[in-house]
């Protein structure tokens, strides 16, 4: 029973939770096991708040029997990535130079789980100040369940890892282009990004503001569509944030009859986009239509510069933010990551407005698009998880810089620039064995719809419930 | 095309108040022209109207809700 306990949804073990079935205290010290047998060869996490987490755990297994009101995470462990504020735990952002920083306030989607019931394992890992290419990661180098020598993508990479390889029972990543959706598509996890402006950003630490969205790593539609009822709305701190329309699971088992649903060719059938992935993505458009959806292609020709716009403004806002430490403890920081900043911080005004200019292009451009279909169907990533080492090699030409930087990036920066929400939930695996994601695009705050398409494909098929291949 | 060397772009720095040399001085020329040459390319696209609102408010009229 232990063994495979750790696999179950976080929805499935509240569930045993509440029925008694099974305690809080033995899940916590299930995946805490899992934790000490696999996290040294994977660098999921980066602090394991061990001796908390067991205190909980009794105290959750005491509240059991009192009879008391209980929320819905009620015992079930979870983790969140190291961006996230933890009262008394250190917060390193991934980076050396916030190694000793430790907050005393929870951030709002931490402190919501944590009044959700839900029992904080530890604090998962990630790419440096959650920008992506950190070259060497001070707190150990994140590897991918499925081929540890292959990478996890960024910059969630810890929670894609403890979602996928069952060392947390749903994990919390930040996603601005993509850091939520790639790591899940590499690991074989779900992720969503939701909606700019419904999950507030309080005490996550910043990477570009006006793209920042806090989102759930799960091994379940369902599950992510837990998580976000509980994380979602405004927190009285984060101004622009809006209350949800209404429950997000509202309409999770109406199943995928009557959806229209647009497949981004632009996307799916790009020479960058890898045969395998092109011919998963295309199966899962298969299936949707097969359960009853209306599906049609759709063409985006503004999507393929998306990545590079997303750069221009996403990496200016984090120099802004990075500046002064950047001029003053460079040397602190990881090569990669300090070599991506200062370029931003030397962008010439001029391109950053165009660049701003041509968001508003590309966000009208999928707005007409949402406006005939309900959702968007694409890759998540144009291949499954390249090799750790493809990425650490260094850049010897413009033309390597650009296809090292932008063109991966435009499959997943597009929801970002246009503000809509976004599905990542694996779709199929490589002949090698590697995860593939398929990515589905939203309405903004429509969240519920997004998550039925997702959860009418989970239904259908197993992809979600294969396991990397990681004894207990 | 515009194409900055690498004494250019460590000048660039400078007025940044930004260090630069090394293998970092040759990344960051090599990224930066990346990005010249993919944004200068936007000036062709017609823009008229794009304005560069970064996150407008969810009651934005023709926004797809």
């Amino acid at each position: 029973m232990t063994a495979d306990l750790v696999h179950r949804s976080a929805v499935e073990l509240a569930g045993l939770i509440r029925a008694r079935t099974i305690s809080p205290l033995e899940l916590v010290e299930a995946y805490l096991a899992r934790i000490d047998r696999w996290n040294e060869a994977l660098g999921a996490y980066v602090t394991v708040c061990r001796e908390r987490a067991l205190e909980e755990a009794r105290a959750a297994e005491q509240a059991l029997g009192h009879g008391a009101p209980l929320g819905p995470l009620h015992g079930v462990p979870f983790a969140v990535k190291d961006q996230f504020d933890t009262a008394g735990v250190r917060t390193t952002s991934g980076s050396r130079l916030h190694r000793d920083r430790v907050p005393t306030e929870d951030a709002s989607v931490v402190a919501r789980l944590r009044s959700a019931g839900g029992i904080l394992l530890g604090k998962l890992n990630l790419t440096e100040f959650a920008l992506g290419g950190t070259l060497t990661h001070p707190f150990g180098q994140p590897r991918n369940p499925w081929d540890r020598t292959r990478e996890t993508g960024g910059s969630s990479s810890g929670s894609g890892i403890a979602a996928a390889a069952a060392l947390a029972a749903a994990a919390l990543g930040e996603d601005t282009g993509g850091s939520v959706r790639t790591p899940a598509a590499w690991c074989g996890a779900v992720g969503l990004r939701p909606t700019w402006g419904l999950v507030p950003r309080s005490g996550c630490v910043p990477v570009a503001w006006s793209m920042d969205a806090p989102g759930p790593l799960t091994r379940s539609v369902e599950d992510a569509a837990l998580l976000l009822s509980i994380i979602a709305g405004p927190d009285g701190r984060d101004r622009w944030m809006r209350p949800a329309p209404g429950d997000p699971r509202a309409d999770l088992e109406r199943g995928a009859g009557g959806l229209s649903i647009g497949v981004v060719t632009t996307l799916v059938d790009s020479p960058e986009t890898d045969g395998e992935v092109r011919e998963a993505v295309r199966r899962s458009a298969d299936t949707l239509r097969g359960l009853g959806a209306r599906v049609e292609d759709v063409d985006l020709p503004l999507v393929p510069m998306a990545g590079a716009v997303f750069m221009a403004l996403a990496d200016g806002e984090a120099a802004a933010w990075h500046h002064r430490t950047l001029a003053t403890r460079g040397d602190e920081y990881d090569a990669g990551t300090r070599r991506r900043l200062v370029t931003a911080a030397l962008l010439p005004a001029t391109l950053g407005q165009q660049a701003a200019r041509a968001r508003a292009a590309i966000r009208t451009q999928l707005w007409a698009a949402l406006g005939r279909f309900d959702v968007l169907l694409a890759p998540t990533a144009p291949t499954a998880a390249p090799p750790i080492a493809s990425a650490q090699g260094p850049i010897a030409s413009r033309a390597e810089a650009g296809r090292r930087f932008f063109n991966r990036r435009s499959y997943t920066t597009p929801a970002s620039l246009a503000s809509v929400p976004a599905l990542s939930l694996p779709c199929g695996f490589t002949a090698g064995g590697l995860p593939i994601g398929l990515q589905l695009i939203g309405r903004r705050f429509d969240e519920a719809t997004l998550l039925r398409a997702g959860r009418a494909y989970e239904r259908e098929t197993d992809w979600h419930t294969r396991r990397p291949p990681l004894p207990a | 095309m515009i194409e900055l060397t690498s004494a250019e772009v460590r000048a660039l720095a400078a007025a940044a108040g930004l260090r630069l040399d090394g293998a970092d001085l040759a990344e960051v020329t090599h990224r930066l022209n990346a990005f010249v040459e993919v944004l200068g390319g936007l000036a062709g696209l017609d823009l008229t109207d794009a304005e560069p609102a970064p996150a407008p408010p969810p009651d934005l009229p023709g926004a797809p809700r």
